[in-house]
């Protein structure tokens, strides 16, 4: 015994045993693993478990969309989207090209845009951004960053159209009131 | 045995422990009235502790609740309206005091060498006291509520590499939904609170362990005394300032109480929107450029404010005669100003 505390002593005098580093490494290693366990654990359970779900929903038969106007599709959440043909390329097969299903959201900061019939334009109440009826950006921080109202993804079946929208969202309290139940 | 001997006994903190423990010599020039507005904020705040939890007894943190519990509180519950309009007014003038208090630290360079660390907390302090005003109207779920709370979300996402992750993280998902309000909640009844007394903790130990900075003036008399005790002098001081200010919130909430805009419409944004005063020059600057230029230079000025001490001193070495420390800071505030007023004169 007296020996091993001889020993000991020795490595005291040289500074970082090995002991001491195993030692130091070990508790530094399973706090980090963990604390760091926990923490991850915590981040995960934090962030969202999924992304928006979207999903295609049924707007009407082709043909009842007129060539030059515009048809109105409301979403289950009360969101109401402008769906426009602007022209009839193949009078037998229709082709995607020709609708065009504007958001109305503003690509700036997420509001909603306001569509300005004297102006015959779209105007965005927070940061004061502008766009043209086609959707293009024509003046305010959106024009700066070239950034023009998006579009919903559309698609034709059987001559039937679709278009693809987030499954779920808040839906407007107006929309509640009218809608049963 | 008497209780006061058994008290003492197990606590043993007697009148004039007490003074010993917190006797700090006070600078004379804290006297003048402008020189408590750090100790102004630290008031607001604990009202605004009381009358928080006070309010979170009826308070609901769902989109579907929410807006009928705060109208509960105004319309029905007993003094709701008294004590949501006092943390509400308690806010604006805490977001008020702490900007004033850091204009008062940066013209009488309060932040110099060796207290360049507390004024970095400082800046920690009012970006926790406007996110707190923030997350707070937020919470009535009003229009703007959910406007503001929308446009914060997509400002975050501006920030380069992480921004998207912070933007979910913070709505949990890709656009505001059923489960967004409760983060809102908890970000400003527990996190926000939790670091703002952190922080304040450290801002204040700080300042007890490298004292207040000494000022004279020219107006005070030669043989006034340097120091007074900061127990009892100082704390009487500070008893009144807290009077004085639960009168003025009182008069605030009564004269001018809080009241409840439309509820939130996901679809629709308001034909007029305008955040809080004190996001005013945000607002207004966010339209002057992309969304993405506009957040970067507002991520410049904070890096620069953060760093001004360093900055300062750079200046001082360089230039040490100049004044240009000085005339930046006017700039900063007249600019600031002035983006605040353009905002609020005109709809849009």
């Amino acid at each position: 015994m007296a020996g091993r505390h001889d020993h000991d002593r020795g490595e005291d005098l040289r500074g970082p045993t090995r002991r001491g580093f195993l030692g130091t490494t070990v508790m530094g290693g399973g706090l980090i693993a963990g604390y760091g366990t926990f923490a991850a654990i915590a981040g995960r359970f934090l962030y969202p478990a999924r992304a928006t779900v979207r999903c295609w929903m049924f707007v009407a038969p082709v043909g009842a969309v007129p060539v030059g106007g515009a048809i109105e599709f409301k979403a289950p959440g009360g969101e109401a989207v402008t769906i426009a043909r602007r022209r009839r390329s193949a009078p037998e097969a229709p082709l995607l090209s020709d609708f065009k299903a504007l958001s109305s959201t503003c690509p700036h900061l997420g509001c909603q845009v306001h569509w300005q019939p004297q102006h015959e334009r779209f105007f965005c109440p927070c940061h004061n951004g502008v766009f043209d009826a086609a959707g293009n950006a024509v003046s305010g921080p959106p024009a700066e960053a070239g950034q023009s109202l998006s579009q919903y993804p559309l698609r034709i079946e059987n001559g039937l159209l679709f278009i693809e929208m987030p499954a779920q969202r808040l839906s407007s309290p107006t929309h509640e009131r009218a809608s049963p139940g | 045995m008497s209780l006061a001997r058994w008290l003492t006994e197990r606590v043993p903190l007697s009148g004039d422990r007490l003074r010993e423990l917190t006797n700090e010599p006070v600078p004379h020039h804290l006297k003048h009235w402008w020189f408590c507005l750090g100790g102004t904020p630290f008031y607001l705040f604990v009202v605004q502790v009381f009358t928080g939890i006070l309010l979170a007894f009826y308070y609901e943190a769902s989109p579907r609740l929410a807006y009928d519990s705060v109208r509960y509180i105004t319309d029905e519950a007993a003094f709701g309206w008294y004590l949501r309009s006092v943390h509400k007014w308690a806010a604006t003038l805490m977001i008020a005091a702490v900007i004033l208090h850091q204009m008062r630290v940066f013209f009488t360079g309060a932040y110099r060498k060796p207290r360049e660390i507390n004024w970095m907390v400082g800046v920690f302090l009012l970006a926790c006291t406007l996110m707190l005003g923030f997350t707070g109207y937020s919470l009535v779920y009003e229009q703007l509520s959910y406007w503001g709370a929308t446009v914060a979300a997509n400002i975050t996402h501006q920030i380069p590499w992480i921004g998207g992750f912070l933007k979910r993280l913070l709505l949990c998902g890709e656009e505001y939904n059923e489960r967004t309000l409760s983060r809102f909640y908890v970000l400003h009844a527990a996190i926000l609170p939790a670091a703002l007394i952190a922080l304040l903790g450290v801002h204040i130990t700080l300042i007890r362990l490298q004292g207040v900075t000494e000022l004279r003036f020219e107006s005070d008399e030669a043989q006034s005394p340097r120091f007074f005790n900061f127990f009892p002098d100082h704390l009487l001081t500070e008893l009144i300032v807290g009077l004085v200010l639960m009168i003025l919130l009182s008069a605030l909430a009564t004269l001018l109480p809080v009241e409840l805009g439309p509820r939130a419409d996901p679809l629709l944004t308001p034909e007029v929107i305008k955040p809080e005063w004190f996001f005013y020059a945000t607002f207004r600057w966010l339209k002057l450029f992309s969304a993405t230029a506009a957040v970067l230079s507002m991520g410049l000025i904070v890096f620069v404010m953060f760093l001004w001490p360093l900055i300062d001193s750079f200046i001082r070495t360089r230039w040490p005669r100049s004044e240009l420390s000085v005339w930046l800071g006017i700039t900063a505030v007249l600019g600031i100003l002035s983006l605040t007023v353009w905002e609020a004169a005109v709809a849009h």
